[in-house]
């Protein structure tokens, strides 16, 4: 097992790339070779070492590498980009593209996460105990597929478009989800516990759940009666059938 | 006196190709067959005289050179950590060319007014594409028009004389008898009321509205409830019977889709409906943009970094996150930390909190004249007026790339000069 | 500027060099004869030297190119390159920047291309990008075959005029010759309809694509315009296309060249030798129209070949892109031009498992194999339609190696096997054809093999070595190193100058925009002019007096002369 802890030096007010966080970058280097990776703040090349504290604990390959991440990492985007195992904790906020194209491991947010994390997410694990921003788990501008695998979950609210584009693994939203969740949803599966609206819209595949109330419906999908989900009572709806969908839509 | 036919109308999306000017000494005393707001725009004054700057933004600007207002400029541009390069929509496309370069020069982000006005339908382009046409297709062939949270009579006086409403083309030789108009808004606007049909869609429903017409079309109106959005069912289904009936049909949107809840998505969804309406007859799609240039910006913002707009070159390679690189993006996050302000007035058209951190930053504004964002300003670099004083290129709403003649000789350096002056400076500086 | 390239393997078709040791002189940007002991010196050391590549067909600027980079982002992002103190940053892959465009071109040793497509009415956003363009000479062919005045004048027969609209058109766009895309159906699509073979008849203007075509060939010859016809045919990308392509081909039969070289150049052919009656029974029909190709002198073609992976369609066949649309249920871009043509675009993805596009990739290589004389059958992807230009080193290791296509055929859906002869065809090109279907053969077919395409004296010193010696390689077997030499050129020499060392850009000089500017009688043009303006009167919806790309969009300009009257050339 190697743990990594990471801490702010200053505050961060214009924000970090830091594809370069990851316990796959991470692995069994030691305190300088992790200091000497680069980073960028805005337009200047930097390194961790300069923005970041870094502290170093064993030493393992990624998938038993544990990072700690402390303090405001509000401004620092795409934390865990494309990590393909081990252990990612950031006790607090995180910025943008948290866990973008991860395949593996697991990434627990304790605070925020801003828009697009799990961006394009093929496998692993995000949890996000606060909210999550905008194109939770969803594509790139143009991208055909967003989440294609893994889970995510979110204890708060999201804001609008959950899971756009999935094509495979499964978003679970505690609290409400802004609108249009689940759009062109193509094989994924989408759970939001509290409210939203407008879910489903174009949806090829997949299906997705919402326990709370659906504020408006889009009228674009077939009733096709009542069916007990877990136990749990629900109206299931198919389509879109504009596309001639065949996702399914459970509404409580 | 002299008289400059087929002349460009520098104002808005439209521009009209067949203004005669006439001038006297190196002053315009008309501009024929413009319409009001082509017409303020060319006769217009307010000109800031001569370069300024001032430290305090709350004290007063003192007149300075050229030289020490673009070294200034640089000076800022070469310190920022993360600069913005914001505005261009009234510029031409020459000046682009100069503003993408500096950006790159200075690793910064460029972006124009569309992300204020008709940024959300790139995004959709994004997503569907784009089945349009040039505007003569429409002149020569539309028998249905519908405007979409658009309104040409206020905002692009001549668009419906020219190509749209009333234009007289060779398979449409009766005009507008010829042609069904269709209004679709949330208001009842001066364009509602030369429609044929209007549609009241209630706020903020137009997704729903265009989804349900879209159900319809595919033969499954048995899912449509009685009304959406506001529109009973049966003026849905009515109005989805003469979209079909069109030879050819044409949709015209502006920011009442754009802006309103779900933004892009409404284009997205829209572009669909016209999809799939050419299954049965011929339909196109197209913005109604603001600015006479705003379309040029987003040609050659393509083809020289291949992203439209909202382009961040921080890294040296071209990044592009509309939501994340878009102007407002950054200032809300108070993340930029200078601006320059070109060809565009982010004072009179940002939301107050992304006005409020231009206010604490490092402003520098490149424009012929004094408006909200010279309010916030530490550096003022007048420039002569493009499309008037500068000849160059731009391009209409439907793409068509246009030369716009000089009408009058300019009395400030221009856009491009002082582009290249900063460039070299900023050269000098970084010791490239 | 003085340069002496010695020891070279050179390979130049039109002068009948193949392989021999030869020094090539440059003097101030042309070949000459001899230069003085002045000269710098590149050793070559018995590597591979050719003219510099010449592309015939490629979509690389304008209105398409850049609605394709709009509706891609996603690819955009794909390809980044940073900007260096030599370079701007480079961009996509199906659809890059205008740098990566030029650079991407220069890396491959390729020095001159040709953008296959502009409506004149467009041209002018045509040449904003080929101005930015670095590096390559280029220029753009001008789309003729739907636009009311040329149909007009098929009408009435009267070739004078429809010369004098060609000539005009011409200048107009500073087109460098006469693209036709599916002739007629442009206008159709402004209804949503199409022609469906050469005898249909277009509504409201009363001619046939097969009038079209013909009396387009005739006023070409007519007018001595330096390359032929362009025609991309009637019915392109669907099953059983071949008929009409072959029945397109046999109009050429009709019309006698003016200059060396064909009357008719039928492009892109992997999308139209399809066979079957739809996509459950498509087959390749190239060894049909190779079969033509073997009898016939008249016709040239491309191989639009396939590439597997991402890829961005884009013609002015609008029909035939919104039914790509409809089968791929993506993206579609559409942009019909008034009275001139449509447009569409619409990404692809070419995936190797799938039949159709198994046999697809088979039908390029097949036509290239099956045709004996490679002059018929210029290289090319048909960029970004078949695949990205960047691949052409693989298409080249393809027609080289049997080898390399009986591994790539395992990888393939067994369609491959059934319905295209590839399985069994033995033949490997050698250096000597590549660098026809590459260089002298696309000169030649753009009527410029005087200045490009050759390495004798008085032609442009555009040149590209690679790190292969042919007397030491068996391409059939080491394919990955010839496609490899052939991606990175050791030199790329434009214009005399060394504008890639070892595959990287070490200068980019701005190239020239090669146009055609023809020559007819004054009363014709006269004539001609009271119809267009009228056009512009009644219908267009720009003025007259702006419709023209005016001289500040072409700064680096070569005139090619043309014309029914002779002209003195300075």
């Amino acid at each position: 097992m190697q743990t990594v802890t990471l801490k702010p030096k200053k505050e961060i007010k214009i924000s970090v790339e830091a594809e370069n966080i990851s316990p796959d970058k991470f692995a069994g280097k030691t305190e300088k070779d992790i200091q000497s990776i680069e980073i960028w703040m805005g337009n200047r090349r930097t390194t961790i070492g300069e923005l970041f504290s870094v502290k170093v604990e064993g030493s393992a390959p990624a998938a038993d590498t544990k990072l700690v991440l402390e303090g405001d990492f509000s401004r620092v985007k795409r934390i865990g980009e494309g990590m393909s195992g081990g252990l990612m904790i950031i006790k607090g906020n995180v910025d943008m593209h948290v866990g973008a194209k991860m395949s593996g491991g697991k990434i627990t947010v304790t605070g925020n996460a801003d828009s697009w994390a799990g961006r394009e997410m093929k496998g692993g694990e995000l949890i996000i105990e606060g909210n999550a921003g905008y194109y939770l788990g969803a594509g790139y501008r143009g991208e055909t597929c967003g989440m294609r695998g893994g889970k995510i979950m979110v204890m708060g609210n999201a804001l609008d478009f959950v899971g756009e584009h999935m094509c495979g693994g499964e978003i679970l939203v505690k609290g409400n989800a802004g609108i249009l969740p689940g759009l062109s949803n193509n094989g994924g599966k989408i759970v939001i516990e509290g409210n939203t609206s407008r879910p489903g819209s174009e949806m090829a595949k997949g299906t997705i759940i919402v326990n709370g109330t659906v504020d408006e419906m889009m009228p674009v999908f077939k009733l096709e009666g009542t069916e007990a989900v877990e136990g749990v009572a629900y109206r299931k709806y198919t389509g879109d059938v504009i596309i001639s969908g065949k996702g399914v839509l459970y509404v409580k | 006196m002299a008289v400059i036919t087929d002349a460009l109308c520098p104002f808005c999306g439209c521009t009209c190709d067949d203004l005669t000017i006439v001038t006297e000494g190196n002053k315009i005393i008309e501009a024929k067959h413009a319409c009001k707001l082509g017409a303020a725009k060319i006769m217009g004054h307010h000109r800031i005289k001569a370069p300024m700057m001032r430290t305090d933004k709350n004290g007063n600007f003192k007149e300075v050179s050229y030289e020490e207002a673009i070294n200034e400029t640089a000076k800022i541009l070469v310190n920022s950590k993360r600069p913005l390069l914001y505005g261009w929509a009234s510029a031409l496309c020459e000046v682009h060319k100069k503003g993408i370069l500096l950006a790159e020069e200075v690793g910064g982000i460029i972006d124009n007014t569309a992300s204020v006005c008709h940024g959300p339908s790139t995004l959709a382009v994004h997503e569907k594409g784009l089945p349009t046409s040039t505007l003569g297709q429409v002149k020569n062939r539309a028998d249905v028009v519908v405007f979409w949270g658009s309104n040409p009579v206020q905002a692009h006086p001549r668009h419906m004389g020219r190509y749209s409403v009333f234009a007289k083309g060779f398979f449409s030789d009766k005009g507008r008898r010829g042609r069904k108009i269709i209004v679709a808004d949330v208001r009842k606007t001066e364009t509602a009321n030369i429609a044929d049909e209007y549609i009241q869609v209630q706020q903020g429903s137009d997704y729903l509205v265009i989804s349900a017409l879209r159900a319809i079309l595919s033969g499954h109106a048995d899912v449509v409830p009685d009304a959406v959005g506001g529109v009973p069912k049966e003026q849905l289904v009515k109005l989805v019977d003469t979209l079909k009936a069109a030879k050819f049909g044409a949709v015209f949107f502006g920011m009442g889709l754009t802006q309103s809840q779900g933004r892009y998505k409404n284009i997205d969804n829209a572009i669909s409906l016209i999809f799939e309406l050419n299954s049965f007859t011929k339909y196109v799609i197209m913005p109604m943009r603001g600015h006479y240039n705003v379309t040029g910006f987003g040609q050659v913002c393509s083809w020289e970094t291949g992203f439209a707009t909202a382009v961040d070159f921080a890294r040296g390679v071209p990044y592009y996150n509309p939501g994340e690189t878009a102007a407002n993006d950054l200032l809300l996050r108070k993340e930029a930390d200078a601006a320059m302000i070109i060809a565009g007035d982010a004072g009179a058209h940002f939301p107050a909190n992304s006005v409020r951190h231009l206010a604490k930053i490092p402003v520098v504004q490149i424009d012929p004249y004094w408006n909200p964002t010279t309010e916030v300003a530490n550096v003022v670099i007048p420039t002569a007026i493009c499309g008037i004083e500068v000849e160059g290129t731009a391009y209409r709403m439907d793409g068509v790339s246009l030369r716009y003649r000089k009408m009058i000789e300019p009395t400030h350096p221009t856009d491009m000069e002082v582009l290249d002056r900063i460039t070299e400076r900023v050269r000098e500086i970084k010791g490239d | 500027m003085e340069l002496l390239i010695k020891n070279g393997a050179v390979y130049d078709p039109k002068n009948g060099i193949k392989g021999d040791k030869t020094d090539i002189s440059i003097k101030d940007g042309k070949i000459v004869d001899k230069v003085s002991s002045k000269a710098s010196v590149i050793d070559a050391g018995g590597r591979l030297v050719m003219p510099g590549g010449v592309d015939a067909h490629s979509h690389i600027a304008g209105a398409k190119v850049n609605v394709g980079r709009i509706m891609r982002p996603e690819d955009t992002r794909s390809g980044l390159k940073p900007r260096t103190k030599i370079t701007r940053p480079y961009t996509g892959y199906t659809v890059p920047n205008v740098y990566a465009m030029g650079y991407r071109y220069a890396q491959m040793g390729y020095t001159t291309v040709f953008e296959a497509a502009q409506a004149i009415m467009k041209a002018r956003h045509t040449h904003e990008e080929l101005e930015e363009i670095p590096i390559i000479d280029k220029g753009a062919l001008t789309l003729f075959g739907s636009n009311w005045p040329t149909m007009d004048f098929v009408r009435e027969k009267n070739m004078d005029k429809l010369a004098a609209y060609v000539a005009w058109g011409l200048l107009a766009s500073r087109g460098f010759g006469v693209k036709v895309v599916n002739p007629g159906g442009g206008e159709m699509w402004g209804f949503g309809k199409n022609v469906t073979g050469l005898d249909d008849v277009v509504p409201n203007f009363d001619v046939t694509p097969r009038d079209i075509i013909v009396s387009l060939m005739k006023v070409n010859e007519m007018l001595g315009l330096p390359h032929s016809v362009h025609l991309h045919c009637n019915n392109t990308g669907k099953p059983g296309d071949y008929k009409t392509t072959l029945a397109s081909m046999e109009l050429a039969k009709q019309v006698r060249p003016s200059k060396d070289r064909q009357v008719l150049h039928v492009t892109h052919l992997t999308f139209n030798a399809m066979g079957g009656t739809n996509w459950g029974d498509f087959e390749s029909k190239a060894d049909e129209i190779a079969n033509f190709l073997n009898n016939s002198e008249n016709v040239t073609t491309d191989m639009g070949q396939l590439i597997f992976g991402s890829a961005t369609t884009m013609t002015a066949d609008g029909p035939l892109q919104y039914a790509n649309a409809k089968l791929t249920h993506g993206k579609w871009g559409n942009g019909d031009v008034e009275l001139e043509d449509a447009s569409g675009v619409v990404p692809m993805y070419y995936a190797r498992q799938v039949s159709v596009f198994s046999i697809m990739w088979a039908i390029g290589l097949e036509l290239a194999l099956l045709t004996k004389d490679p002059y018929k059958v210029l290289l090319t992807t048909d960029h970004p339609n078949g695949g990205p230009f960047v691949n052409y080193p693989e298409v080249i290791a393809l027609l080289m190696s049997n080898k390399k296509r009986q591994e790539e055929i395992k990888t393939l859906h067994e369609a491959v096997h059934k319905r295209t002869k590839i399985p069994g065809i033995e033949r490997e090109l050698d250096f000597n054809d590549i660098a026809i279907m590459t260089r002298a053969g696309s000169a030649k077919v753009l009527g410029l093999l005087d200045t490009k395409g050759h390495l004798g004296a008085g032609a442009d010193a555009d040149i590209a070595i690679y790190d292969i010696q042919p007397d030491q390689i068996d391409p059939s077997v080491e394919h990955a190193k010839v496609k490899s030499a052939f991606s990175s050129a050791a030199y790329t020499i434009k214009g005399g100058e060394i504008v890639v060392k070892d595959g990287q850009i070490v200068a980019t000089p701005m190239g020239r925009t090669f146009w055609v500017d023809a020559s007819v009688p004054d009363q014709h043009t006269d004539i001609m002019m009271k119809d267009i303006r009228l056009k512009f009167k009644n219908y267009y919806s720009i003025n007259l007096a702006n419709y023209m790309v005016q001289d500040a969009y072409v700064t680096h300009p070569n005139v090619v002369k043309a014309g029914v009257i002779s002209v003195e050339v300075s």
